[in-house]
């Protein structure tokens, strides 16, 4: 019962207008975001990261969960419509939603994704609110030891399952690693790695970091994406609405994806496209329909919706209870708390209760402003994706500029997101992926500190990590997904390369 | 986190001058790792590596260099051996984006936001061909105009709209 009346405080602090405008503004900047193809959430968050810091810190998390879970909503949109996910996680929502627009059925899958999201977006919410409170009584027993363990568990489940592969995910979480040094050690008041320049003595930002790897990176990769003219998709209204036998047969797919997403979104390095994947074969396998999936079926454009919007709840729990993040955007999540003096971890739901309640009602509240806003306002957004593209980049980049000026109103600011954006181009090129970079950037000094005062505790004996059970458990774990990882890489390499024998014709 | 083709040779074949750089010149960013670890541990070891039980400042730099060399060495072993092509580079837009950061920098104090805005946002659209002169100055000139109303009026940011005229 303690979890319904603390939900109901958190849902008495998020309808207070302020935060209720904040909500709405995260949902649709990320809708907005979500619908344009080759810029994701993290751009997104990224350019709101500036803004965030002059509110309080209840409305800031609102706004940054609203655009992270609001771009999945808008990421189906542009899958349906034009076969090209707007976000990562909404590819698997292209292999039934795009043959279904073809077949003139647009409307109704884009029905169906809403109701989907809002579904799954609900379970996942529920299953947060249920088991944050059981994992931050378990983490509250953690030493430095566990949570040094906990922070490279998360490290590297983060990384080894990376797209460019295992061996340059994790080379990317150690020159995130290394790259948060820079600037002044928070123990010993040294300066580090600083080269002379004042503007370093404070470290890196976290913001510059972020809009130069993921905003200014992905627009340029996004320019030629979004060249090719897109064509003129009409909707037809008289066949919005899905027929009973089609509600009917949505019903257990959004159940089913919601759970699996909630599992697959709760653990680190997963996230949302493993979810959607992995609930979209479950449901080919189990469904009586089975065999229409890939022709159009509406199961196919249930399930991997309500399973990626599960996942964009749940991430928060192991943020949030822990203050692991399992992915980049989650990391963003972290630094906008840190910036705020708020630790994330286990007390987080004692210290902070309104905070911690505020953001899971505000899941509620902003899954009831989507679904407004992607039912009967969804020609807005159709209508969105005929704006030339080139009309859109070059106002975004003039954003990116006045967001990363507004942090201290230095242009030197402006020359580092330049060399952050370069390099972050390049990495993408050679599949250096940035996201596990950014995650090593923002819990390196965490990860610091902790391993300083395991070291002290142990009065400089390395085995602690080891011997503790928890800790120990946590290693044993790290090690078999490193192995796992690094084995996949090899063991995937060499299927591709026999696989790319018969297409060579 | 990022949405990438997973195999693009079969699209790239079909126009032969749209072809990714090969993929074995990731190595090269291999190499750059190896060059950055090795700055962070002698940085680190000027800096003290301290002891086992009060670990220095630099230990922690020391350390995580240590571990991006070997794996900055495995890369560069793998990425040399790679057969495949890189994902197909845009570097018009890489260049007009970069300088259109620089614009934004050598003006912004100089000049003040709004002129900023105007040449960042016109920089930014050469690579369009599809959009005329006139066209990209009038893009220009809303953007310029939109941010001094979202920045400067409604959201009181403290920037100069126009500066040293």
């Amino acid at each position: 019962m303690d979890i319904i009346a603390n939900f109901a405080q958190g849902l008495v602090t998020v309808l207070q207008p302020e935060n209720l405008l904040y909500c709405f503004i995260g949902c649709f900047l990320g809708t907005f975001i979500g619908v344009l193809p080759g810029i994701g959430s993290m751009a997104a968050i990224a350019m709101i990261l500036p803004l965030s810091f002059y509110l309080d810190p209840i409305s800031a998390l609102v706004m940054i969960a609203g655009v992270y879970y609001g771009a999945e909503y808008g990421g189906s949109i542009a899958s349906i419509l034009m076969n090209i996910p707007g976000t990562p996680s909404s590819s698997i929502t292209c292999i039934d939603g795009y043959p279904m627009a073809q077949s003139g059925r647009a409307g109704v899958a884009l029905f169906v994704t809403s109701i989907a999201s809002f579904g799954g977006g609900i379970i996942g919410m529920v299953v947060m609110a249920v088991l944050s409170p059981a994992l931050a009584s378990l983490a509250l027993s953690f030493g430095p030891a566990e949570y040094f363990s906990v922070i490279l568990l998360g490290l590297i489940a983060a990384s080894a399952v990376s797209n460019g592969g295992a061996l340059k995910g994790i080379a990317m979480v150690f020159a995130g690693l290394m790259l948060a040094t820079v600037g002044i050690d928070l123990t010993t008041g040294d300066l580090r790695f600083t080269l002379g320049i004042p503007e370093l003595r404070d470290g890196v930002n976290l913001v510059i970091v972020a809009m130069g790897l993921f905003g200014v990176g992905e627009l340029i990769a996004s320019i030629l994406a979004n060249r090719e003219g897109r064509g003129r998709q009409e909707i037809d209204y008289s066949q919005f609405y899905p027929t009973k036998a089609e509600w009917w047969a949505s019903l257990g797919p959004i159940l089913r994806g919601g759970g699996i997403g909630s599992f697959f979104g709760a653990l680190p390095g997963t996230g949302q496209t493993v979810a959607s994947a992995v609930a979209y074969a479950v449901e080919k396998k189990v469904s009586k329909n089975g065999g229409q999936f890939g022709k159009g079926a509406v199961e196919g454009v249930a399930v991997p919706e309500s399973a990626n919007n599960s996942a964009t709840q749940t991430a928060f729990i192991p943020t949030l209870t822990l203050g692991v993040p399992g992915s980049a955007s989650m990391a963003m999540v972290i630094g906008a708390l840190m910036i705020h003096g708020i630790t994330p971890g286990p007390r987080i739901l004692t210290d902070h209760a309104d905070l911690f309640w505020g953001l899971v009602a505000s899941f509620l509240v902003g899954n009831i402003m989507l679904l407004i806003l992607n039912i009967p306002l969804i020609g807005m957004w159709v209508r969105l994706l005929q704006i030339p593209y080139r009309l859109m980049y070059p106002t975004i980049i003039v954003l990116i500029c006045i967001g990363v000026y507004s942090l201290n109103n230095n242009v030197f600011d402006i020359w580092l997101t330049l060399l952050f954006g370069v390099m972050g181009y390049l990495m993408r090129l050679f599949r250096f992926e940035p996201a596990p970079l950014l995650i090593g950037f923002v819990l390196g000094p965490m990860m610091e500190e902790q391993m300083r005062r395991a070291m002290l505790l142990s009065r400089g004996d390395p085995m602690v990590f080891i011997e503790r059970p928890i800790s120990g458990a946590l290693i044993a774990i790290t090690v078999c997904i490193l192995i796992y990882g690094l084995w996949s890489t090899l063991h995937g390499r060499r299927r591709s390369r026999l696989a790319a024998l018969p297409t060579a014709e | 986190m990022q949405a990438e083709p997973l195999d693009e040779h079969g699209n790239a074949s079909s126009e032969d001058s749209a072809r990714g750089p090969h993929a074995w010149w990731g190595a090269a960013g291999g190499a750059v790792l190896v060059l950055l670890s090795l700055y962070f541990m002698v940085g680190g070891l000027e800096l003290g590596l301290g002891t086992a039980f009060r670990p220095g400042t630099g230990a922690f730099p020391f350390f995580t260099g240590a571990i991006l060399i070997v794996l900055a060495v495995a890369i560069i072993l793998q990425d040399l051996r790679s057969e495949g092509l890189a994902e197909q580079p845009d570097w018009i837009s890489f260049l007009a984006i970069s300088a259109a950061l620089a614009t934004f920098a050598l003006t912004a104090d100089r000049f003040g936001l709004l002129p900023a805005a105007f040449l960042t946002t016109i920089i930014a659209s050469v690579p369009d061909r599809s959009l005329s002169l006139p066209g990209k100055g009038l893009l220009g000139l809303v953007v310029a105009a939109a941010s001094w109303v979202l920045f400067i009026k409604a959201l009181g940011l403290p920037f100069k709209a126009f500066a040293g005229f």
